[in-house]
């Protein structure tokens, strides 16, 4: 039996079908010295999700391999970066288990079609940004508002190429959580420096993201 | 680990609609069931996430038909797709602004403008702020209103809880399965959460309720790191240490866009009557922001089914 209900295999499958248009591909950097059972778990969940799309496929690399992790403009391991020829930087630093399964599912669909759905004003301005961004998403699995956020970030690199999102599980990066000061979520890093707490609709959201640049 | 999935929001272009229900909790997208049934064109602004503040519940045990209880995540979920499946939209958008001087009332959000023939406001309560020296500077540095987003972060370590209502007492609970210690503060001289509640507490040998205390002060350095607690009945003055805080102590109305414009009691609660009309015509509250007796989720779906049925009698009316 897999880690998966039948009934939600059976939906994802659908959503995929519906939604993914080109090849996906799941590039998982997996750690194996720090928590050998979470990173079973996270290969088998991710076999599962991609044996659900002709679409889907599942490249799995050592956190050893430091020279992958460098060329794919990776800080953290373990990790879980979505491919494909559409032009963002989407990621996920830990397990997006918990609530945020739904954010890696929607980025599988996101970078497997040219769906977005941010408001047109919201993505003009993001076209703006001329300096890289970098959007780090601090999680708990149990924290309904930090998938919004994550959708929200991840999204916004859909848009512009200069930005990076990713997901950080705040408990297994525990350390670079109390770098941050981190205590509640969603926490939101901009650029490894500043930040804010909570989520928001996209345009008060990228306010936000704006005013920690400043 | 756990895996779950939720639906997508899906928005139309729609400037203008019959009904526009503010607040997407219990109340909000109750109304939306009762109004899309009736096939009114109805939105919901949501600020946040559907199920209002119910999703900071790790589970709700009082409301019927679960009798296992249910995720308040899980039923907001459930209330949105619910909603949506009888043609009500949900739009993520915050709603900065309302003009009800004449119909169709306008409706400003922080991305756009909209007008409706008929109003509900199902905006809920916040968490009420203690008001005492350092905690505008440690919220988010130790300070927290949702357990089940941050409890994690204070896996072993000692926790204050402010408040022995049904939220405070529930919360430590979830809280004690990761906090080495939990100590309960409670201005009143008993706690008010239910019986139900007051038994697993006293049978949990991780918290301590300290009644007739208050705080007087969170302290730190970068981080919340102890508190001053007060007996008000001795006048002595403990410093805990801690590692965090959260803080359940009331609920206040979520009144900013209309406390110039309706009525409200003396406690910012929106005035309305058993209709639930309020003190302009064509505008209904429902749910917690309302002058209600009890604040449940329950409640709430009850008032959602009142104001949707009569905003859609106003409608009628109107024709």
């Amino acid at each position: 039996m897999g880690l998966l209900s039948e009934e939600d295999r059976k939906y994802l499958k659908e959503e995929f079908n519906n939604n993914i248009n080109r090849e996906v591909k799941l590039l998982y950097f997996r750690n194996d010295k720090n928590g050998s059972e979470y990173s079973k778990q996270t290969k088998e969940l991710l076999e599962e999700l991609t044996s659900l799309n002709d679409n889907l496929s599942l490249i799995v690399e050592s956190c050893d391999n430091t020279e992958k992790i460098k060329s794919e403009e990776l800080t953290l391991c373990p990790s879980i970066k979505i491919k494909s020829d559409r032009s963002g930087f989407l990621n996920f630093y830990g397990v997006p288990a918990g609530h945020e399964f739904i954010s890696l599912v929607e980025a599988i669909k996101d970078m497997g079609s040219d769906n977005l759905s941010l408001p047109e004003d919201v993505i003009k301005s993001l076209k703006e940004i001329k300096e890289p961004l970098d959007i780090k998403v601090f999680i708990t699995h149990g924290c309904p508002y930090c998938p919004g956020a994550v959708r929200n970030a991840h999204q916004f690199s859909l848009v512009n190429d200069k930005i990076k999102s990713s997901m950080v599980d705040a408990n297994y990066f525990g350390e670079l959580s109390r770098k941050h000061g981190i205590s509640s979520v969603p926490h939101i890093i901009v650029n490894d420096k500043k930040g804010f707490v909570g989520n928001l609709p996209p345009d008060l959201f990228l306010d936000k993201i704006k005013e920690a640049l400043k | 680990m756990d895996f779950s999935i939720q639906k997508k929001e899906k928005n139309t272009v729609r400037k203008h609609f019959q009904a526009a229900i503010i607040g997407s909790g219990p109340a909000g997208l109750t109304a939306a069931i009762y109004l899309g049934r009736s096939k009114v064109e109805t939105v919901v602004f949501e600020k946040v996430i559907p199920g209002g503040y119910v999703v900071n519940v790790e589970k709700i045990e009082n409301y019927p038909g679960f009798v296992e209880g249910i995720s308040g995540e899980k039923l907001g979920k459930l209330y949105a797709e619910h909603a949506e499946k009888f043609g009500s939209e949900i739009k993520s958008e915050e709603v900065t602004k309302l003009e009800l001087n004449e119909t169709p009332f306008k409706i400003e959000t922080s991305r756009s403008s909209y007008t409706s023939d008929s109003l509900i406001l199902a905006t809920g309560t916040s968490n009420r702020k203690l008001a005492v020296p350092g905690e505008k500077e440690f919220t988010h540095k130790g300070i927290s209103f949702c357990a089940t987003c941050d409890a994690p972060f204070f896996e072993g370590e000692d926790v204050l809880v402010v408040g022995a209502g049904n939220s405070g007492v529930q919360e430590s609970l979830y809280i004690s399965r990761f906090a080495k210690h939990i100590t309960i503060v409670e201005l009143l001289e008993f706690p008010t959460a239910e019986p139900i509640l007051i038994d697993r507490l006293n049978d949990n040998n991780k918290i301590d309720l300290f009644t007739s205390h208050l705080v007087m002060s969170f302290k730190g350095d970068k981080m919340l790191s102890s508190v001053d607690i007060k007996d008000i009945k001795s006048g002595e003055v403990k410093n805990l240490k801690i590692k965090g805080a959260f803080i359940y102590a009331g609920e206040i109305p979520n009144n900013d866009l209309v406390r110039d414009k309706l009525k409200l009691d003396e406690k910012g609660f929106i005035v309305t009557d058993e209709y639930l009309r309020t003190s302009v015509n064509g505008v209904f509250a429902a749910g917690d922001v309302r002058n209600t007796p009890l604040r449940q989720v329950a409640t709430s779906v009850g008032d959602g089914a009142i104001a949707g049925y009569e905003a859609y009698r106003f409608l009628e009316e109107r024709k």
